[in-house]
């Protein structure tokens, strides 16, 4: 045994690739990008007056602090996904941040500064409704909860509970708010839904309570949507059914006074919803008695109430958004009202007054590509001379923050959607303009044989003009230090460079904004937000027509799928510029089921792209005679399959001449046992290089490289640890003819599966044992392959040799893919995004079912490496060194004009973009390569032999007159 | 040529050496040059000077016609032959050299392989040189199997060394991925 585990040591030690980067490398090759999601909640750090921190909560459960003068992160606290990690409540006071996470869950408090945790105390799980600090004599000192049935108080300071009631009558009253304005008491507001409003008030010192009234308000619903406390504790609501405001003292009984909006001159603009805010500025005081009523899209209304009478302050329309806020003793309020088609602009007024400050006019541009603004954060701090200053963060419908300083200076930009990145694709950036131009010479039709050569040597003299350019430049960037020059991306200098190593990734969000991404620098060189994306869409992005094709335009097409109409549209767009086609995508009045890229090309050189709708009937994208015809003729070798999930039925169909289809197989798994998860069909650009395996004694194995080769995973549903299972079906998709079946029992999903070359991969949770385990399936046709020259699945009579091996993973992973590269020469390596934020790039050496239990002579000329169970995790196998990516949810990969180097994209709440040598770099002279002294050895040599050649020569004619 | 005279020089000096020796303890010569040792020769050998390679004696005949031929004939079979009896030295490196592919296994095996072959290209020379033999046909014929087992025994090194590409797998580069003959694509229900 001892001497097994030594030569497995051995082996390892010899097959050992060093991954790891050097120190200096560090950041040369890779970028990432982190960011929060979507904000919930944003609040401006205002106990100190310098300070430059905005705290942000998100609906992707990160809670973060990001630095406002360069909208950097200062630190981020990443939650768990899913309810568990979900933000409900952020309350700041003075450093510390309080937040209610997981539905009132965990009640924890952050130090806002560092970011790091004071407290955290677990309550009883379930129903948060809300969370309000508490504070007596301008001293905050508790935090209140309001759960459907109880009522607690916290310290601030540790968090300890102070009290915990429960809530009378909670059966029957919805408890919504709580309330406190620094008297010593505390408010639930709760309401029976069209019957009338419940107020307990409890004692701030031991929980007692000191009140409960009951108002008959039929018309109310929902507190929080239509009430607010303003001024002196006057609960104040708005019913838009009547049209009137309601106003009730909560510290004496009475009945509501209802306002009618008519009586202000006030209409409700039809069909909305209206919308009071309040601002409360320091919670141990009541609120401020000025708030604003919303009662259009564009119409705000600034209102004081003072005496049980409303007094209209300031009437605002248009105004999209408003917020208050206030930098010192006075409370100011922020407006943003359309100024013009392309721009905004915002106005800071006195909430007292309602008048308009001097010089606090700031314009905010609206981005054509962007979404309209949303959301209002105003950080407001008064200068040297008292004066007001303001800067204010806007969000828009995409997601994306923009911090904009006076008067409309953009100090930063966040794209936030870009944490949520769905699919994305890579591609190649176009040539040079000069070199397009020579390209564009070959591409044009000859006319005469004098044009055509002018024509050239014209194009060379170009070609020779740009070189010195380059040239010059190079040296004058040579000469100045390294810090200063500057590799500003934009659309003109983008150009491929020798290796296309550099290449535009679009990334397809989903909130349906899309980004055109320099790999090399992480820059965004375009973006463009699709208004009236559902938001339950299904995403498919194809790249029809690449940047190979010059004059022609590279082409993707994005198919968009709402899924509850099943109605899907086409955006057509290039990619490297990100603008619209103007070639117009078909009107597509069936719902669509897939979609499917043909290698055929029409005579603009796009790839024919086929849509499938419910009624199976396909039509063609572009579909010109040329491609109708082209399909015509191909029509009885394209064959697609279809996947139900919901039903568990797997169909293939074949293409009819005239564009219908017929049902050529079917598989259907019982969707009461198990169902369909996933299905991984072979990467339509994978090459694979060699078609077979060497053995020790020097035969040939034949891989089994069908391409229509199809791996579906399927899990069981019946979800106990004694009988789940997972399944895995290799299955041809032509024929439907089930190459291989797998059940593993005793294990449970999430299944992540690899699909490539002549093997599948995938990983799942072993619950007999409680652990992750990696299994592999490779097929070989055997030691003669039947047909070398062409593949038909409809044409193969042997089966294939099946190998499987099984493996124990140390740590459970987020997401997996294989290194692709040019032409498939390079050994293939997976990586695997683990939870922890690494990625791991795993040889897939180490994943082979010939690895043997039993070293013999052959396996070792093989280079197999010994069967053990474990699979180790080796710390210079992470390709991402420190720089962790949080939630990896996948990973792309391209092949680059390197054959050893692959680009690797891994997205999920971060981005991370860095390049992998699976084989090292094979065909690349290292970095420290000595240039000085090899040139300089060979000159020498050089000289030597001419000096030499002349001395012989000399000694010679001597010899010959001696 | 110039052994014999050699000889002859060095017997005179020796007796005359002798000679003098013997005759007198001391001698003072006053005629001029080397009258005396010129003398002391004519003395001896009569007054006539031979040519340098001129000996007194009578040269045995040595082209003896039958001993000859039969010269002629074991250097042209030793010529045939040649080939063949290195194949017990060779088959002693290549025992030696081993299998494993490092530079001298590689170099034994080109010697090897690089001398026959060399030998085989001036067939011609070496025919020229066997054209006395009479059995002239037969020896070239013992040359010629010498090389090629030679040869055969390089291949047979190289063979057991796994450098002839005898294998499918020292083919395997060459196959081409196979074309594709249907189009197939799909997936879930978006």
């Amino acid at each position: 045994m001892e001497k097994l585990i030594l030569l497995c040591l051995k082996c390892i030690l010899l097959c050992s690739i060093v991954e790891a980067v050097f120190e200096d490398q560090v950041g040369k090759f890779d970028w990432r990008q982190q960011y929060v999601g979507k904000v919930r909640f944003a609040h401006f750090d205002t106990h100190m007056q310098s300070s430059k921190k905005v705290l942000l909560a998100t609906e992707n459960n990160v809670f973060a602090s990001l630095n406002t003068r360069t909208g950097e992160l200062l630190w981020r606290h990443v939650d768990m996904t899913g309810p568990e990690g979900n933000i409900d409540a952020l309350l700041q006071y003075g450093q510390d941040a309080v937040l209610m996470v997981g539905n009132g869950r965990q009640l924890r408090s952050w130090d806002i500064n560092v970011g790091g945790l004071n407290w955290e105390i677990v309550l009883d799980s379930g129903s948060f409704q809300s969370a309000c600090l508490v504070g007596q004599q301008d001293f905050v000192k508790h935090v209140a909860v309001l759960k459907k049935t109880v009522i607690s108080l916290h310290y601030l300071s540790n968090g300890h509970q102070k009290w915990v009631e429960n809530l009378p009558e909670s059966e029957t009253v919805d408890y919504q708010a709580v309330y406190s304005g620094g008297n010593g008491e505390v408010y639930a507001l709760g309401v029976v839904p069209h019957s009338h409003i419940a107020i307990v008030a409890y004692s701030l010192e031991d929980g007692e309570i000191i009140k409960q009234i009951s108002v008959e308000a039929p018309w109310l619903s929902n507190i929080q949507a239509s009430c607010a406390v303003i001024g002196q504790g006057m609960l104040t609501c708005v019913d838009s059914a009547a049209g009137s405001l309601y106003t009730l003292d909560l510290h004496e009984q009475s009945q509501m006074t209802q306002i009618p909006l008519q009586s202000l001159g006030l209409e409700v603009t039809p069909g909305f919803q209206p919308v009071l805010v309040s601002t409360q500025p320091n919670p141990a005081r009541p609120p401020l008695s000025e708030f604003f009523l919303q009662l259009g899209p564009e119409h705000h209304l600034l209102l004081q109430l003072s005496d049980g009478q409303i007094v209209t302050l300031r009437d605002f329309k248009p105004a999209m958004l408003v917020a208050f806020a206030t930098p010192g003793e006075k409370t100011v309020a922020a407006v943003m009202s359309p100024k013009n088609k392309t721009a905004c602009s915002l106005n800071l007024f006195s909430a007292e007054s309602g008048r308009r400050l001097l010089d606090t006019t700031l314009i905010f541009n609206l981005d054509p590509n962007g979404g309209k603004p949303e959301k209002l954060h105003v950080q407001a701090f008064l200068k040297k001379d008292d004066s007001v200053g303001y800067r204010v963060m806007v969000q828009t419908e995409d997601h994306m923050l923009t911090f904009i300083q006076q008067p409309g200076r953009v100090m930063w930009t966040r794209d936030e959607a870009l944490s949520d990145v769905v699919t994305m694709e890579m591609v190649d950036l176009p040539l040079t303009g000069t070199q397009a131009e020579l390209e564009g010479e070959f591409g044009k039709k000859a006319d005469g044989l004098l044009s055509m050569l002018l024509k050239r040597l014209s194009s060379q003299v170009i070609l020779l003009q740009a070189w010195i350019a380059h040239l010059w430049k190079m040296f004058y960037d040579a000469r100045k230090p390294r810090s200063q020059v500057k590799n500003d991306v934009t659309i003109e200098t983008l150009s491929r460079d020798e290796f296309n190593l550099q290449k535009m990734m679009v990334m397809v969000t989903a909130s349906g904004k899309l980004f055109g991404i320099d790999s090399k620098t992480g820059s965004i060189v375009w973006r463009h937000y699709l208004d009236n994306i559902p938001s339950n869409a299904a995403f498919k992005l194809m790249v029809q027509r690449t940047t190979a094709h010059f004059p022609h335009p590279p082409q993707c097409t994005l198919l968009i799928k709402d899924k509850d109409t099943g109605l899907a549209t086409l955006h057509v767009f290039n990619p490297i510029f990100g603008r619209k086609s103007h070639v117009t995508p078909p009107a597509l009045p069936q719902p669509i089921l897939q979609s499917l890229m043909l290698p055929l090309m029409d005579q603009d050189y796009a790839k024919v792209l086929l849509l499938v709708d419910d009624q199976y009937k396909v039509s063609a994208f572009p579909s010109t005679k040329n491609v109708l015809q082209q399909l015509q003729e191909m029509a009885s070798s394209i064959f697609f399959y279809l996947v139900d999930s919901n039903q568990g039925r797997l169909s293939g169909y074949r293409l009819r001449t005239d564009l219908s289809t017929e049902l050529i197989w079917e598989v259907v798994m019982p969707t009461e046992v198990q169902k369909i998860v996933s299905i991984k069909g072979k990467r339509p650009n994978e090459h694979v290089h060699s078609q077979g395996r060497v053995m020790g004694d020097r035969s040939v194995l034949y891989k089994y490289l069908n391409p229509n080769l199809l791996a579906v995973v399927t899990e069981s549903t019946d979800l106990h640890q004694e009988r789940s299972f997972i399944g895995i079906l290799l299955i041809d998709g032509v024929t439907g003819r089930i190459i291989h079946e797998a059940v593993q029992r005793r294990t449970r999903g999430p299944v992540h599966v690899v699909h490539s070359e002549n093997w599948v991969v995938y990983e799942y949770w072993s619950t007999k044992s409680r652990r992750n385990e990696f299994s592999v399936i490779e097929l070989y046709e055997g030691m003669e392959l039947y047909n070398s020259t062409v593949f038909s699945s409809l044409d193969r009579p042997h089966a294939p040799q099946v190998l499987q091996q099984s493996y124990i993973f140390p740590s459970s992973i987020s997401a997996m893919e294989a290194t692709l590269t040019e032409k498939g020469i390079t050994s293939r390596h997976l990586l695997v995004g683990l939870p922890s934020g690494g990625i791991l790039s795993l040889p897939k050496m180490f994943l082979d079912p010939r690895r043997p239990e039993i070293v013999t002579e052959q396996s070792r000329e093989e280079n197999l490496i010994p069967y053990a169970p474990e699979l180790l995790i080796r710390t210079e196998w992470f390709i991402n060194y420190n720089q962790t990516v949080s939630r990896v949810r996948g990973i792309y990969t391209a092949p680059s004009g390197l054959e050893s180097t692959c680009l690797v994209v891994a997205y999920g709440l971060d981005i991370y973009q860095t390049r992998v040598y699976p084989s090292k770099q094979f065909d690349v002279l290292k970095d420290d390569y000595d240039y000085m002294l090899i040139s300089s050895v060979l000159f020498a040599l050089f000289f030597a032999t001419m000096i030499s050649k002349r001395l012989a020569e000399v000694k010679l004619l001597n010899r010959a007159w001696r | 040529m110039a052994s014999p005279g050699g000889q002859g020089g060095g017997g005179a000096l020796s007796t005359r050496g002798g000679s003098g020796a013997r005759r007198m303890k001391w001698a003072l010569e006053l005629s001029l040059g080397n009258a005396r040792s010129r003398a002391d020769r004519q003395g001896g050998q009569g007054d006539v000077v031979y040519p340098i390679g001129f000996s007194e004696k009578p040269v045995p005949d040595t082209s003896i016609q039958e001993t000859d031929k039969n010269l002629v004939e074991k250097r042209c079979w030793d010529v045939a032959l040649g080939p063949l009896k290195q194949i017990p030295m060779n088959l002693f490196i290549m025992y030696m050299s081993g299998n494993t592919i490092s530079i001298f296994p590689i170099m034994m095996v080109c010697m090897m392989a690089w001398r026959p072959i060399q030998a085989l290209m001036s067939m011609s020379a070496t025919f020229k040189l066997l054209e006395s033999s009479s059995q002239q046909w037969l020896q070239g014929l013992v040359y010629l199997v010498g090389n090629l087992l030679g040869s055969a025994l390089a291949i047979y090194k190289c063979q057991s060394m796994g450098l002839l590409p005898t294998h499918s797998s020292d083919w395997l580069a060459f196959i081409g991925p196979p074309q594709r003959m249907e189009i197939m694509g799909g997936g879930m229900v978006l």
